[in-house]
């Protein structure tokens, strides 16, 4: 992963939008309520409305690189895995369009039709699904055993090289060897322990959507889900990756519950039926353990880009805050087990 | 302060959400893209400035805790951040339960800084 340069203003302007959809659409366009999204450092996400000539008119969202941005993406492979569950039974965005370099944009980015009436749940709202939960509950961990249950060929992804999870400690180990700036003795020691007790492999490859979890679906606030977001770090490996991520305890709203909405037992029966894959408790372990690497890893990225002062986003310092504490606190209680 | 920091982050929060953004618009940008990001960044950063204040009142004591907990199997070492880390880190790869037993001590320390709800397992 390179380094991001330092970003200046990066604001998409209205006019942008509108030179770009006049062209797609073949007709002059004007761009009305158009806001960017707070939160997703990652990407910029911006929602706003269209108007043709014609009185054609729709809400769109999108997701583009920040323009300065260095970070090496691959839009393509979002894009694609998104369009492959469109109009299946995991909900997502409908994709419209999808532009890998500049030319669109102003930077790589894609568009979506806007999820009308779709709310996310906040890190640490203690009631993020009131009493909804359960049903909410049941049809996320249904749509994950759904993709879990689709061929990665499907969406253009190819197989990892060697063991799945080993391939994944590989890459975290990558992540943290770059951004690494203080020692991190709990972390080094997972590691260690994850690298020497592989899990077996999975029965199957499976499409990991890579960032699986409560905040990152729209649901309607009346016990809907409508649309699975942020499918960027998708890739194909071992299923238990996204379920153990999914039940990690950072997303589970201090409740005890897999995502804050369903008990645990409830939400591996909803994974396991859905997928036709079975929970194997030796692999379940591990992963669990590499769900709290893998998000201190994340934690630690992002307190590096502040330190180094590459990004001023408080997002990032809160990543850098919150959840680094909660993770290092986890993981060391549970070295403990080891 | 009288409140929990919780919910004195929540209420800063909320009410720069809820002002920040209609004031931006107000200020002459009612089409600003950013407006809206604005008010959420604006309530993030909030947050961390409560967190920071926080640190800044009760993380000199933190450390000088975590010091005098490590003295006895550390010695100097147990001084700063960094070497004393280092040196606790070395001795759990060989297996030293006195070294996890300090770093967990000082996980729960900076967690229960934050003021936030204590992790619950799931399982």
């Amino acid at each position: 992963m390179r380094r991001r340069a330092l970003r200046g203003c990066s604001i998409l302007p209205a006019e942008a939008l509108a030179r770009f959809l006049s062209g797609h659409w073949g007709e002059p366009v004007s761009i009305a309520g158009l806001k960017r999204f707070h939160g997703g450092s990652a990407r910029q996400t911006y929602r706003f409305d269209a108007t043709g000539a014609s009185g054609r008119r729709e809400a769109l969202v999108l997701r583009r690189d920040p323009p300065s941005s260095l970070i090496e993406t691959d839009r393509w492979r979002e894009y694609r895995a998104i369009q492959g569950f469109a109009g299946s039974a995991v909900p997502v965005p409908e994709p419209l369009f999808c532009d890998a370099g500049p030319g669109s944009f102003e930077s790589p980015g894609f568009l979506m039709r806007e999820v009308a009436g779709g709310q996310a749940a906040g890190l640490l709202d203690p009631q993020a699904y009131g009493e909804h939960g359960a049903a909410v509950g049941q049809q996320f961990f249904t749509a994950l055993g759904h993709i879990h249950a689709a061929d990665p060929a499907s969406a253009g992804l190819a197989a990892p090289a060697g063991h799945p999870a080993l391939a994944r400690l590989a890459h975290w180990q990558a992540a943290f060897a770059a951004d690494q700036f203080r020692p991190e003795p709990v972390l080094d020691a997972a590691m260690a322990w994850l690298a020497a007790n592989p899990p077996p492999p999975p029965p199957r490859i499976s499409i990991v959507h890579g960032d699986y979890r409560s905040g990152n679906f729209l649901h309607d606030g009346a016990g809907r889900l409508l649309a699975i977001l942020d499918w960027e770090m998708v890739h194909a490996g071992d299923a238990h990756e996204d379920l153990a991520w999914a039940c990690d305890p950072l997303w589970s709203h201090f409740s005890g519950l897999a995502g804050g909405m369903l008990p645990l037992a409830a939400a591996v029966a909803a994974w396991e039926a859905a997928s036709g894959l079975a929970l194997n408790p030796q692999a379940w372990a591990w992963w669990r353990i590499m769900a709290q690497v893998q998000g201190l890893v994340i934690w630690i990225s992002a307190a590096r880009e502040i330190i180094d002062g590459r990004s001023h986003d408080p997002v990032l310092m809160f990543a850098g805050t919150i959840p680094y504490r909660f993770h290092s606190l986890t993981l060391a209680r549970a070295l403990e087990g080891l | 302060m009288s409140l929990p920091l919780p919910v004195l982050i929540n209420a800063v929060a909320t009410a720069l959400a809820g002002e920040v953004a209609p004031a931006l618009q107000q200020l002459g940008q009612p089409a600003a893209p950013d407006a809206n990001y604005a008010g959420g960044t604006a309530a993030t950063a909030a947050m961390i400035l409560m967190l920071a204040a926080a640190q800044a009142a009760h993380g000199p004591a933190r450390e000088d805790a975590a010091i005098a907990a490590a003295r006895p199997l550390l010695g100097d070492a147990a001084a700063s951040r960094d070497a004393r880390h280092a040196a606790l880190g070395a001795a759990l790869a060989t297996g030293d339960r006195a070294a996890l037993a300090l770093l967990i001590a000082e996980a729960e320390a900076a967690y229960l800084a934050l003021g936030l709800p204590a992790p619950v397992p799931v399982d």
